[in-house]
């Protein structure tokens, strides 16, 4: 004979299972943590959980995600105008935000170009791209995708797109990783930061 | 817990959970095989970027992971993808072909002759771009080795050999031409006289004489002059037909190759 809690506890337990990682187990755990949490923090969670629902969108400038529109990257007067930093996700312009803060202004893809999964171009956002191109007064569009087979097709197909327009068409290197040792990185990588070797 | 070595063709790979990654070979002595490398987006000595779709790599691995999948011991590549991420259409092609064999066999199944195909395959768009050509010859000989060859030779129905002018009439549920007094009580699709003819060229070229060969069939000199005009879409109509009909299944690849080649 099984017992079950509550109704409204069994609710929040099935719902909680939902996301990644979480078993029963720890759902029923997290389910009781919250039926002692305070009510000041049960109000602010579930705001919280309805806003990224509701206050969320993309940027209609880079694609990026935001809760304003233009987003804060996009209106911030001191990044470069002229460069614009092409990447897969917001979690990878994150990534080089954190490396080169305040410096670039960005374009999000959202995906790469990879048939089989049945992504060609217009599934993700590369004629947004091109129209910026044209429209704002780029000088150099870097591409920070993968180095994969998805992301070195998606950058050649960029690179090819924006060829007739007059734009520094820039790659992200790829090869021997700071503090790396050579004796440990593959043959593939090697290759290539040979390939991208440049002058000392 | 026997370890496998084996050579594959890695057809299909998406990341699992934070730092595993599961693929879908296939293999030269086992076929298409299900399996997961665990740690292989965290551990880039042990399969660094090997388990890439297109790459030709010398697998190890372990029977079995549990729902049907082994698990990758260590792998090295035989022969990047690289080349083919060079345009559009030959990331399509590859991708095409790779669908292919992934859906139209099954797991387990022994085919080295697909596999040395596919393997052509892939080292002739590393090299070049195919042509419309190209990719029906590959498609006709990937058909013609799994057992689903269209009759373009006599007639379906009453098996009536037929000469070149006579073969206007294709049925896709049968699988083939039909002749004129056959036709008109069978569904079936008219094509442009010569076509068929066209499709049986490109099938009998021996295409395979380099890594990215060009069709050359087309300007043989005892070519058929009528290749040129709307050859593509005719034989992409006849062919996209009897596949959809016989073989049920969508390429995701194909939807975005097809714009790319008429
Ligand atoms: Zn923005
Ligand atoms: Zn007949």
């Amino acid at each position: 004979m099984s017992v079950f809690y509550p109704a409204p506890i069994e609710r929040l337990i099935e719902n909680l299972t939902k996301l990644p990682g979480i078993g029963r187990k720890t759902a029923t755990r997290l389910s009781f943590f919250l039926l002692n949490a305070k009510d000041s923090y049960i109000t602010e969670l579930a705001t919280s959980l309805v806003d990224i629902k509701e206050k969320i969108r993309l940027c209609s400038i880079c694609f990026n995600i935001t809760d304003t529109d233009p987003c804060e990257i996009c209106i911030d007067a001191r990044r470069s105008r002229s460069t614009v930093c092409v990447v897969e996700e917001s979690s990878h312009m994150m990534v080089i935000e954190s490396s080169y803060p305040g410096y670039f202004r960005y374009h999000i893809l959202h995906g790469v170009i990879n048939p089989i999964e049945g992504i060609g171009p217009d599934e993700i956002r590369i004629k947004e791209l091109q129209e910026r191109i044209e429209k704002e007064d780029i000088k150099e569009v870097i591409i920070a995708t993968n180095p994969n087979i998805e992301g070195n097709t998606t950058a050649h197909y960029i690179g090819e797109i924006l060829k007739p327009l007059d734009v520094r068409i820039t790659r992200i290197a790829s090869g021997v990783p700071v503090g790396g040792d050579i004796v440990y990185i593959d043959s593939l990588t090697i290759k290539s930061s040979l390939d991208n070797r440049k002058n000392l | 817990m026997a370890l496998h070595k084996d050579e594959a063709i890695v057809l299909f790979k998406r990341s699992y959970g934070e730092s595993d990654k599961i693929v879908r070979l296939f293999t030269l002595s086992s076929g298409k095989v299900a399996a997961i490398a665990k740690g292989a987006n965290k551990s880039r000595k042990r399969f660094a970027n090997t388990l890439e779709p297109f790459n030709r790599i010398r697998v190890e691995y372990f029977e079995k992971y549990g729902r049907g999948m082994v698990r990758i011991e260590n792998a090295d590549i035989v022969e990047t993808n690289s080349g083919i991420e060079k345009s559009l259409k030959r990331a399509c092609t590859a991708g095409f072909f790779v669908e292919f064999v992934d859906r139209l066999t099954k797991e387990r199944e022994r085919h080295e002759d697909l596999f040395n195909v596919l393997a052509e395959i892939l080292e002739g768009i590393r090299g070049a771009e195919f042509t419309y050509d190209d990719i029906l010859h590959y498609q006709l000989r990937m058909l013609g080795i799994l057992g689903f060859m269209p009759n373009f030779h006599t007639c379906v129905y009453c098996g009536q050999a037929m000469a070149a002018d006579e073969k206007i009439f294709f049925s896709r549920e049968r699988g083939g031409i039909l002749c004129p007094k056959c036709a008109p009580s069978l569904p079936h699709q008219v094509c442009t006289e010569g076509v068929i003819e066209g499709i049986v060229s490109v099938q009998q070229a021996n295409g395979n004489a380099a890594p990215g060969f060009q069709a050359v069939w087309r300007c043989a000199e005892n070519g058929p002059p009528y290749l040129n005009n709307g050859f593509e879409r005719a034989a992409q109509d006849i062919m996209e037909g009897f596949m959809t009909f016989h073989l049920d299944v969508e390429f995701k690849s194909y939807r975005i190759l097809k714009r790319l080649i008429v």
